[in-house]
This record gives C-alpha cells, sequence and structure tokens, in this order.
C-alpha cells in the first residue's frame, strides 16, 4: 500500500484520452453524485457555463474561453439571502444554505485567477461571506489550457497565464490531456478507469496574448492620474449600461433588499448584481457621490487596475478581455491604461 | 455542515421606549432578545449597526447612546426614506433585527490627557452623543471639552435636556447654532462652522471630532487647519451607501478603502489621501 501511494505522488499527473472526456464528465455526474458545469455553445452563439446533462453534451465548447464566465455560480446574479417568518410578536431568521456538490470543468488559467481575486474579498476580508464560502467549499475544479488566446485577451500581462488555484488542469496534448494536480482534494476527482500513468509534463503557460499592458506600478501610476483627462473623453461615448460589470468575472457589487411573499406576512432578503456604472450605486438621501459618467467609468478601471491591487496584492481584473468583448461602445480599459502610461499628468 | 453564523445575519431585538426628538426624528432604545448578545455586547461611538425591518429593508445606523449603558441599546432615525420611516411609524414592543457594531469609531483611547472638541451637525449629533457620553464618564481622563453642534432650527435641535446637563458641566464649553432662530432663541445663530475662529480653543494637545453633513465637514476641516490644527488632530466620520456593511458589497468604496470597514470613522490625514470628490 505504502508503495503505491509513493508512485502516486512521484507521478505528478496523469493522462487522460481525449476520446475518454466525455465518459469521465459524466462520470463525475452519475458514479460520483457531482453537479459537473461545463461550457457549452448557447443556441445565439455565446458560450456559457451550465450543467451538464445528456441533451447538451455535444454542444460542449473547449476552442477558446468561454465568453460567460462561471462566476453566476459562486455569486449568482440573484440570491435569497434570508427567510424571515413572522412568528407573531416576533420573527424567525432562516438562512439560506445549500450545498450540492459541484465541479466546474473548464475554467482557463484567467477564470481560476478571478476565482482567487474573489476569495481574497469573499473569505479572508474584514470576515467571510458565508453564500459564498458555502458554494465556493462546496465546488471543485479541473482547469484547461488555451493555447489560442483570443484577440481581447492579455492574461500574460496580468500574470495570470499561469494556471494556479486548480483541484485538477487539463494540459493540451496529442490525443488527450496531461492532468496536473493541484490540490489535496484532487483524489474525489480521480477515475481508475481513465486516468493513466504517463511521462508526459505540463506544458508552458501561454506567453503570447496579441494585447498587451505594462502593468510595472500600474496602480500607483494609475493613482496619480485620477484627475487625467482621458476619464471624461472616454466617458462621453459611454453608455452607462454595465455590460462590463456584468460579464466581468471580477465584479461582484451587490445590492440587498426585501420582498414580502404574496399572500403572507413573512418576507425574504434578496441579493442581486449591481453595477458602479449606474447612477443610484451611490446615491444617498444628499445627492449622488459619484453623479458622472466620468467618475464611475474611472472607479470601474481603478477598482480594476488600482485599487484592488493596493488592498489584496493582486489586480481585480485577470486579462479576460470580456469586457472589452462587451461593450458596445468599444471602452477597453487596456486602451486608458495605456494612454495614461503614454501621457501622465506632468509628463513622463 | 454549516459550522458558522453569517455576519449578515440579523439578531432580533426589541423597542423598549421612543422618544420624539424633533417634530420628525425619534430615538428608540432597543435591546436583543436574546440576553447573552446583549449582555456581550459592546462598541467604539463612531461605530453604527444595520437595522432591518424585515420585508422593508436595512439601514446603516449609528449608536446614539452611551458605551456603559449595557442594558440597552438607542438609535436615533430622521425619516427621509422607507425603510427610515417604516422604522419611525414603530412603536415600543415591536421587533425590528439588529447587526453589528460594525466599522471603526473614534479612537477615544488616544485621546487621553487631551482636549476634544465635538463638532457636528443635524443627525450627525446621533453618534457624537454617544462619544460625549464615552469621555463625560472618565472626564478626569481628558482635559478641555468643546461641544459645537449646529442646525436648522431651534425645534430641529437634538437632545436638547443632554445639551443641557453639559452646559452645565465644568470645564466643558457647549456652543450651539441654528441657521434660522426663532424669536425665543437666546443661543448663537448662523451656521456652526462660523464660530470656528470665534471661539478661544486651545491648538495644542487637542482633537477635534466631526460628524455631520459632508458639506459641513469640509467647510470645519478646512478652517480648522486655517487655524493651525494639524490633519492629524482631526477626525471625521464619512456618510456612504451601505447594503452589507461588512466590505462585501462595494458600495461604500472609496479608492482603496471600504467605508464601513476602514471607517466610517477616518483621520485628517487618511482623508487627505482619499478621493472625497466623485471617488
Ligand atoms: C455610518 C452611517 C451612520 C448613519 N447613522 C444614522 C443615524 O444615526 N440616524 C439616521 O437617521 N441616519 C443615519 N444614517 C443614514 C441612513 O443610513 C440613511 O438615511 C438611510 O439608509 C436611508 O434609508 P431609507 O431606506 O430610509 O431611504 P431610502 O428609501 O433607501 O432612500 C431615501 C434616501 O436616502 C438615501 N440613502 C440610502 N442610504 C443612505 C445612506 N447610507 N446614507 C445617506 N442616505 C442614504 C437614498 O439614496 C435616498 O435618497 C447613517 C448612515 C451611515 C452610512
Ligand atoms: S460596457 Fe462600455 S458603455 Fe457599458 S458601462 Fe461599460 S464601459 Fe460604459
Ligand atoms: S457597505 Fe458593503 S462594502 Fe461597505
Amino acid at each position: 500500500m505504502k508503495e503505491k501511494e509513493r508512485a502516486d505522488v512521484v507521478c505528478l499527473g496523469y493522462f487522460l484520452k481525449k476520446k475518454n472526456l466525455l465518459p469521465y464528465l459524466e462520470f463525475l455526474q452519475k458514479e460520483k453524485g457531482f453537479q459537473v458545469l461545463v461550457p457549452l455553445a448557447n443556441s445565439n452563439g455565446a458560450t456559457c457555463f451550465e450543467e451538464l446533462s445528456e441533451e447538451n453534451s455535444k454542444k460542449i465548447f473547449l476552442d477558446s474561453r468561454a465568453f460567460f464566465s462561471a462566476k453566476k455560480f459562486f455569486l449568482p446574479n440573484r440570491e435569497r439571502e434570508f427567510l424571515f417568518e413572522k412568528k407573531a410578536p416576533s420573527f424567525k431568521v432562516h438562512e439560506t444554505v445549500k450545498h450540492r456538490q459541484k465541479v466546474v470543468f473548464g475554467l482557463r488559467s484567467c477564470d481560476l485567477h478571478a476565482l482567487n481575486a474573489l476569495d481574497k474579498l469573499f473569505l479572508d476580508f474584514y470576515g467571510y461571506d458565508s453564500l459564498y464560502r458555502n458554494k465556493r467549499n462546496t465546488c471543485l475544479t479541473i482547469g484547461l489550457e488555451c493555447s489560442k488566446p483570443g484577440k481581447n485577451c492579455f492574461c500574460d500581462s496580468m500574470g495570470t497565464s499561469k494556471p494556479d488555484f486548480f483541484d485538477l488542469f487539463f494540459w493540451e496534448k496529442k490525443d488527450g490531456f496531461f492532468v496536473e494536480i493541484g490540490s489535496v482534494e484532487w483524489e474525489r476527482l480521480y477515475c481508475k478507469k481513465f486516468f493513466e500513468q504517463t511521462r508526459e509534463t505540463k506544458n508552458k503557460p501561454m506567453e503570447k496574448c496579441g494585447l498587451k499592458l505594462d502593468t510595472e506600478n500600474l496602480e500607483q501610476i494609475l493613482e496619480k492620474n485620477f484627475e487625467h483627462k482621458i476619464w471624461a473623453s472616454e466617458a462621453e461615448r459611454c453608455l452607462s449600461c454595465s455590460s462590463c460589470t456584468q460579464i466581468c468575472p471580477t465584479c461582484y457589487c451587490f445590492t440587498i433588499e426585501d420582498f414580502f411573499i404574496p399572500c403572507s406576512k413573512d418576507s425574504e432578503r434578496f441579493r442581486e448584481w449591481d453595477s458602479c456604472q449606474l447612477q443610484q450605486f451611490t446615491k444617498v438621501h444628499g445627492g449622488v457621490f459619484r453623479s458622472s459618467r466620468k467618475s464611475r467609468l474611472r472607479q470601474f478601471v481603478m477598482h480594476k487596475l488600482s485599487f484592488f491591487r493596493q488592498q489584496h496584492s493582486v489586480h481585480l481584473c485577470v486579462g479576460c478581455g470580456r469586457c472589452i468583448e462587451a461593450c458596445p461602445v468599444k471602452i477597453s480599459l487596456v486602451e486608458i491604461a495605456r494612454q495614461i502610461q503614454k501621457n501622465p499628468i506632468g509628463g513622463n | 455542515m454549516h459550522d458558522f453564523e453569517s455576519p449578515l445575519k440579523p439578531e432580533l431585538a426589541e423597542i423598549l421606549r421612543v422618544k420624539q426628538e424633533t417634530p420628525s426624528i425619534k430615538t428608540f432604545t432597543v435591546r436583543f432578545l436574546d440576553k447573552k448578545k446583549q449582555k456581550q455586547f459592546s462598541f467604539l461611538p463612531g461605530k453604527f449597526m444595520m437595522a432591518s425591518i424585515f420585508g422593508f429593508g436595512e439601514m446603516p445606523i449609528s449608536i446614539s447612546s452611551s458605551p456603559y449603558q449595557k442594558d440597552s441599546l438607542q438609535l436615533t432615525v430622521n425619516p427621509v426614506g422607507n425603510i427610515s420611516r417604516k422604522i419611525c411609524s414603530l412603536e415600543k414592543g415591536s421587533v425590528i433585527g439588529l447587526r453589528g457594531p460594525f466599522g471603526r469609531g473614534y479612537p477615544i483611547q488616544k485621546f487621553r490627557k487631551k482636549n476634544i472638541v465635538f463638532f457636528s451637525g443635524g443627525c450627525g449629533m446621533a453618534s457624537m452623543r454617544s462619544a460625549v457620553f464615552a469621555v463625560t464618564a472618565k472626564k478626569e481622563l481628558f482635559g478641555k471639552l468643546f461641544l459645537f453642534h449646529g442646525c436648522k432650527s431651534p425645534s430641529e435641535l437634538l437632545f436638547a435636556e443632554d445639551i443641557a446637563k453639559w452646559e452645565k458641566e465644568e470645564n466643558f464649553n457647549v456652543f450651539v447654532s441654528v441657521d434660522v432662530p426663532s424669536p425665543s432663541w437666546k443661543g448663537n445663530s448662523g451656521f456652526v462652522t462660523d464660530l470656528i475662529g470665534k471661539v478661544d480653543l486651545p491648538i495644542e494637545d487637542t482633537f477635534v471630532l466631526m460628524c455631520g453633513p459632508q458639506a459641513m465637514m469640509n467647510i470645519a476641516i478646512e478652517k480648522f487647519k486655517g487655524h493651525g490644527f494639524k490633519p492629524e488632530q482631526l477626525y471625521s466620520s464619512l456618510e456612504r451607501l451601505m447594503h452589507c456593511g461588512v466590505g462585501k458589497c462595494g458600495h461604500c468604496n472609496i479608492g482603496k478603502e471600504f467605508v464601513c470597514v476602514h471607517g466610517p470613522v477616518f483621520s485628517g490625514l487618511e482623508l487627505e489621501k482619499m478621493h472625497l470628490k466623485e471617488g
């Protein structure tokens, strides 16, 4: 027994044949009882993560990162926090707890780094958030190598092209995947039938994104250029539609609101995605703190590329380029940052 | 599996007393239903609670009572919107939700042996009252005390009875100013910030605590600095929209700071580095 365990440790990975990918995912679903989430091609052309089923298994999409990230499985767009049951003269507070074991397959390096950034905030910043922790603790991740970056990708600039924070990671090989082990929990994903011993090793992380951003000292440079004229000029085009924050795998802001349950005295408290691009986001009794589009666009870019880094040592941007792709007027945070670097207040 | 409590989960609390402070503002004395929770509850003035009216929502609210008052706490509510108005419609015996205390209060320990200037405007008096109680309860530990408070009109004056008591205390100079005086008003009139410079204040070894509308604090900070106060002698409490109170929802973000956890009280030095305007 001991010998065998050691053999496993020496062999830091396994090989999974391409033709066994779907059977393996179905094994996780049917034999291990996981809810398996995979990237799928929608009929409308967008790709997003959904639960694997017999009907959709042919639509698994692995050519590039999904258009929509897997954020909604950790931070759903709308989620119940509490049920308040009226028990006259008082109340009973019920907390929402869900913990169906999940596996997300097909997360790219950027997606994994995005989860790490969210973990920093929701698991370890002035206490944790139990709704997020619930979902995160019951979810295993299987990453997938990106060998062809998209035209808006810049993960190698953001330091997120090297995969990390996964349970398993699949590196693309001829006819299959080299399976790298990333956590102590990987054994829950092990399958003797499909995982073969191998002498293969992992590939080099991808370093050939077309889009580049110099991130050295970027948070300080942006901080010093808070009053740069580019904020106003770019904001002139901005529609405050919040597509950028919705599509972003790390944008997390939310509102909390109560609703009465019809025909009862009970009520529920919901959490819902919000966006710094909307005026109401900072509205108080005396006015709106970020009333101009300029200040709101600046908040988005600064939170991504400056503020979060100052607080948590990583950027809140993982270089996936989704916001650039989703923006109807083609505003790009990379372009804004580069313009500022090229032409900072007070000159270079 | 579920071995932890959410910091968002409201505890139940009962309204023990309701006091009408001004024609619109009311002070609620509340106590947690859970006796252990009430016993363990302690806070530093300047910190705030999240108060829930189930089905209506939650709002941030300062604690206006003394930190030495152990069997209950007080919340002073200005009915400006849905939740605050709903709270003001509640009566003795109603049950609300409460969680907290949250944020960073006034570092009162640091003010030992020093002179303190309390400076508040309007509803800002709520958290200031708690700070004044904390300091006056141990008056021998502090130097000279000053209170400046401004409000719109004499009928809008909060905690008039407490103020009358403080006026009689030794070593405590109290100045109240109303924007629009009534015929019977005997005190100061005009903006409370106009009093800065007119009253002789010690500058050395003095700390200023501020809470009130942003516009008032901006003017006050500039005036205090103009009279020789250093930014590190000034502390002021910021107001932002808050949904969670625990650094997660993002609403109260200013630069790298989150007002709900890093504030609401910030020192003048910290404020100088923050993007307070449109930030
Ligand atoms: C740290 C802190 C301490 C506070 N202490 C007190 C207090 O002791 N007593 C008191 O009466 N109020 C206090 N407030 C302000 C109070 O939280 C708001 O007035 C309240 O949230 C308004 O909620 P509402 O549902 O009644 O209003 P809504 O119906 O939500 O809105 C009414 C108006 O109030 C605005 N508003 C919503 N949230 C805030 C907010 N956080 N600050 C200012 N305006 C807001 C809305 O945008 C709108 O313009 C405090 C706020 C903070 C951040
Ligand atoms: S997606 Fe583009 S237009 Fe819409 S809010 Fe973001 S930057 Fe503005
Ligand atoms: S109130 Fe939610 S982050 Fe501060």
